[in-house]
């Protein structure tokens, strides 16, 4: 009887395997290629910036914590460490560094409203909203960061 | 942990975590930069440093600001690797190193805190 059922079904069987080694599988070598070429739409560019600015974010802190370890050597050293970030230069990394971690929060918001508000039906337009303020705040940051430097132009 | 990530552990706890370390994390930033570049002194300069951290209560913002910003930014990092379906030898390894840097990181800063002395010294915070 299983016999039977098998030879009935060999051609069946046959043409699913068939079909199924024509389906596009995972392939390693072109990952970058392929991932690229997916039609992108809001949520795949800040599923992609987030990732980035995230990755970005631990790296910095590690460096943070390194930056601010002459704390424990007194004030001449941490003075000393101190020269180099407020450079014109460093804060002006720094103002970028505010750029990554606005994206960074304000995606973080709205992955929790769309986790748990209900924000499926309205993540387009958080996207874009979080941009409008994203960048609201980055030149406002700007102009409070360098606002002795803005002076100075002033005068 | 990851060797039954089908099965016993599906992450969902860490998820939650994630999301709810982020909220804080949001608060505690904004905090932060308006402490830290409202005045550029009260960033960059010794003594505003001693000052705060001549209060307990800013102490201990400052720990679980650490703490909760490098369990946040690992896990994070160890989410993306879980995106990717590599050997196990490969996840043990990479989960070890995140979690000894991760814990060394965290002693380092803690013992940065901690070493500051308590004086109050003058009045820019």
């Amino acid at each position: 009887m299983l016999i039977l059922c098998l030879i009935i079904n060999l051609p069946f069987i046959l043409m699913s395997q068939n079909s199924y080694s024509k389906i596009k599988t995972f392939d390693q070598k072109n990952w970058v290629k392929e991932n690229l070429s997916y039609k992108k739409d809001t949520g795949s560019w800040a599923w992609i910036l987030h990732r980035i600015t995230g990755v970005a974010l631990i790296g910095y802190l590690f460096l943070h914590i390194y930056s601010l370890s002459p704390l424990t050597q007194g004030e001449a050293a941490f003075t000393d460490k101190m020269k180099s970030f407020t450079t014109p230069f460093f804060m002006f990394i720094e103002w970028l560094l505010f750029a990554f971690v606005l994206f960074h929060s304000l995606n973080g918001i709205r992955i929790v409203l769309v986790d748990w508000a209900d924000g499926a039906k309205y993540h387009r337009s958080l996207y874009v909203w979080s941009w409008i303020v994203g960048v609201i705040l980055f030149v406002m940051m700007g102009v409070i960061m360098f606002s002795y430097e803005i002076g100075l132009l002033a005068k | 942990m990851f060797k039954y990530q089908n099965t016993k552990s599906s992450g969902s706890k860490s998820w939650v975590i994630q999301r709810v370390t982020g909220i804080a994390l949001v608060i505690l930033m904004i905090g932060h930069y308006i402490l830290m570049h409202y005045n550029p002194d009260s960033g960059h300069t010794y003594q505003a440093v001693l000052n705060r951290m001549s209060y307990s209560w800013y102490r201990i913002i400052d720990i679980s600001f650490l703490i909760l910003g490098m369990y946040h930014g690992l896990n994070g990092v160890w989410g993306i690797f879980r995106d990717y379906k590599l050997k196990t030898w490969q996840n043990y390894t990479i989960f070890a190193l995140l979690l000894i840097f991760g814990l060394a990181f965290v002693a380092w800063g803690l013992s940065i805190i901690l070493s500051i002395p308590y004086v109050h010294t003058s009045n820019i915070h």
